[in-house]
């Protein structure tokens, strides 16, 4: 319990006196994060928009497909990605394995199916009465679309929440993919598994703390949306 | 003329919803469309506005055909539904009028103005900066109106525009009715449960049944049971009704309609004797002015609803709360 007490409290120090190494390893962390949510909302959504709005052969098909990516451990997900950026890989020859690119390859694979199926379920709650009262208004499909996504905006900016959060938390895409280097790809999950193994748990609590703390403000920014779409 | 509907059919999962063998809608007149729950009428509005395609036959809107694969965006920028309960975008009731002027690509100024007669119109300008969707049932009722006109129809379409809306705003949403078909010359189909309301507004009734046009609606419909006895087989209704028919059917259970058109009141009973059974006595419970008729409301063990033309002097003398004799033939009665 001591050792325990004396981690944390170096933490808390480390946290008070903006470590570099730790501001660096937080803003990797936020970065790859932040982008790779960015382009996986930018695709699943509209994805999930398109398959909850049509009707066409194998949809429900391709909506158990998508439920079952959710399950994608991490370190799959690692290993098709670095089959194709390897050097011997198709997309060798861009550079990308160790990079932070690599890393927002990988975590934008793992949550496109979360993104696009937390907005299949949005969507498809409100579709249909708020697709024919914007079709009867004269509303063109795209008019439709944002319609839809207007309504169902607080359940589609939880799904982001959900996503970002699931992102910043994992450790096997980061690892592999990113490579773990200083300054470069280390996040917040690589850096504490790292420090474990040295036996250095002051930055791995540090960093603990930081995740949980950002972990909670995503959470307190979900819960407000959520109750505000209760309204 | 505005539509023309040559064998229309939609199904749902195999069965028929709605079997139109033709249908001919005059340009600016107000049609009422009446019949009980899941005869149809909604999902016919629905193909009237160019929202659900029909699985066969041919619909004709302002005699061009339009193709059942095509719900284009022009036929619908003239058509507007107003559902039975109307959505409201989850923004102002302001912005919810502007809508149908957004998406045609009115710039702000201009949907503004617009806007804010409309809402004067429908007597809502106070409401204007509220949320739209919690509004009332009524208040939703008469910012949906304002919101179809700003889409400057041609034809509306109203899909039950009173039900649960309480007695003061619906005379007020039956004056906008009204209003915007003469004033602004807009076709107007309206469903309805209410004979009464659909007396009162429309200028021509559809009668609609399982999917199909009939000659009047089916009212007075009751569960009863075939008897076979010595005189022949006769109708039970809820121990209360006895009425002879001539029938193919085997005694058991069955479902009719009384046709309200063929029950006739016989004044003191007329040439009947004593225990006829086609011969029934009731109290008049209630009369109501419907055009050139009457409608009767008789309690005759069960409630039974008759129309009666007002020239028919059988009618004229009578008050509420008298005995009455009526004539139940098995013309009346049709099996469903």
């Amino acid at each position: 319990m001591q050792f325990f007490l004396d981690s944390f409290k170096s933490a808390i120090l480390l946290i008070l006196s903006l470590d570099r190494e730790l501001l660096e390893i937080i803003a990797v962390s936020l970065n790859v994060s932040f982008f790779s949510t960015l382009i996986a909302g930018l695709l699943g959504i509209p994805i999930g928009l398109h398959i909850a709005m049509r009707d066409f052969y194998l949809k429900r098909l391709l909506i158990t497909c998508l439920n079952t990516l959710l399950a994608l451990p991490t370190v799959v997900i690692a290993l098709l990605v670095y089959t194709f950026i390897s050097r011997k890989g198709l997309l060798g020859a861009l550079d990308l394995l160790y990079t932070q690119k690599a890393i927002i390859i990988g975590q934008t694979i793992l949550i496109l199916p979360i993104l696009a199926t937390y907005t299949i379920s949005a969507v498809s709650r409100i579709e249909e009465r708020y697709r024919k009262t914007a079709f009867t208004l004269g509303a063109n499909m795209l008019q439709t679309a944002m319609v839809i996504m207007r309504e169902a905006r607080f359940a589609l900016l939880a799904a982001v929440i959900i996503a970002f959060g699931r992102v910043i938390a994992e450790v096997g895409i980061s690892m592999m993919l990113g490579g773990n280097a200083k300054g470069f790809t280390r996040t917040m999950t690589t850096a504490m598994a790292l420090e474990y193994d040295k036996g250095e748990f002051v930055l791995s609590v540090a960093l603990g703390i930081v995740l949980l703390l950002i972990s909670f403000s995503v959470n307190i920014v979900l819960n407000y949306f959520q109750g505000k779409g209760r309204v | 003329m505005l539509y023309t509907l040559k064998k229309l059919v939609k199904s749902y999962e195999g069965r028929k919803v709605l079997d139109l063998p033709d249908l001919d809608i005059e340009k600016g007149r107000i049609y009422g469309l009446i019949g009980p729950n899941g005869a149809g009428k909604t999902t016919l509005l629905e193909i009237l506005a160019f929202i659900l395609r029909p699985d066969d036959g041919e619909l004709y809107y302002k005699d061009i055909k339009v193709n059942n694969r095509d719900s284009s965006l022009a036929y619908r920028r003239e058509v507007v539904l107003l559902q039975q309960y109307p959505v409201m975008f989850s923004i102002s009731v302001q912005k919810n009028i502007e809508f149908p002027m957004k998406v045609r690509g009115i710039d702000r100024h201009k949907r503004k103005i617009a806007a804010d007669e409309l809402l004067a119109m429908v007597g809502m300008n106070q409401f204007s900066g509220a949320l739209a969707h919690t509004l009332s049932g009524g208040e939703t009722q008469r910012v949906a109106i304002a919101r179809a006109l700003a889409c400057s129809p041609e034809v509306i379409l109203l899909d039950e525009p009173t039900s649960g809306v309480d007695i003061e705003n619906r005379a007020g949403i039956e004056t906008i009715i009204r209003r915007i078909n003469r004033e602004r010359g807009i076709s107007i189909i309206f469903t309805s449960h209410d004979m009464l309301q659909v007396a009162r507004l429309a200028d021509e009734i559809i009668y609609i049944n399982n999917g199909r046009i009939s000659d009047s609606i089916h009212e007075n419909i009751f569960k009863g049971v075939i008897k076979g006895g010595e005189k022949g087989k006769s109708i039970i209704i809820h121990d209360s009704l006895n009425i002879p028919v001539n029938t193919v059917r085997g005694e058991g259970e069955c479902r009719v309609s009384i046709n309200p058109l063929k029950i006739k009141i016989i004044k003191n009973g007329g040439s009947y004797s004593a225990g006829d059974r086609q011969l029934l006595t009731g109290r008049l419970m209630q009369l109501t002015s419907e055009g050139d008729t009457v409608r009767a409301l008789v309690d005759a063990g069960v409630p039974l609803s008759l129309i009666v033309e007002k020239r028919n002097d059988s009618i004229s003398v009578l008050m509420v709360g008298e005995t009455v004799y009526i004539e139940c033939t098995e013309e009346s009665i049709e099996f469903l």
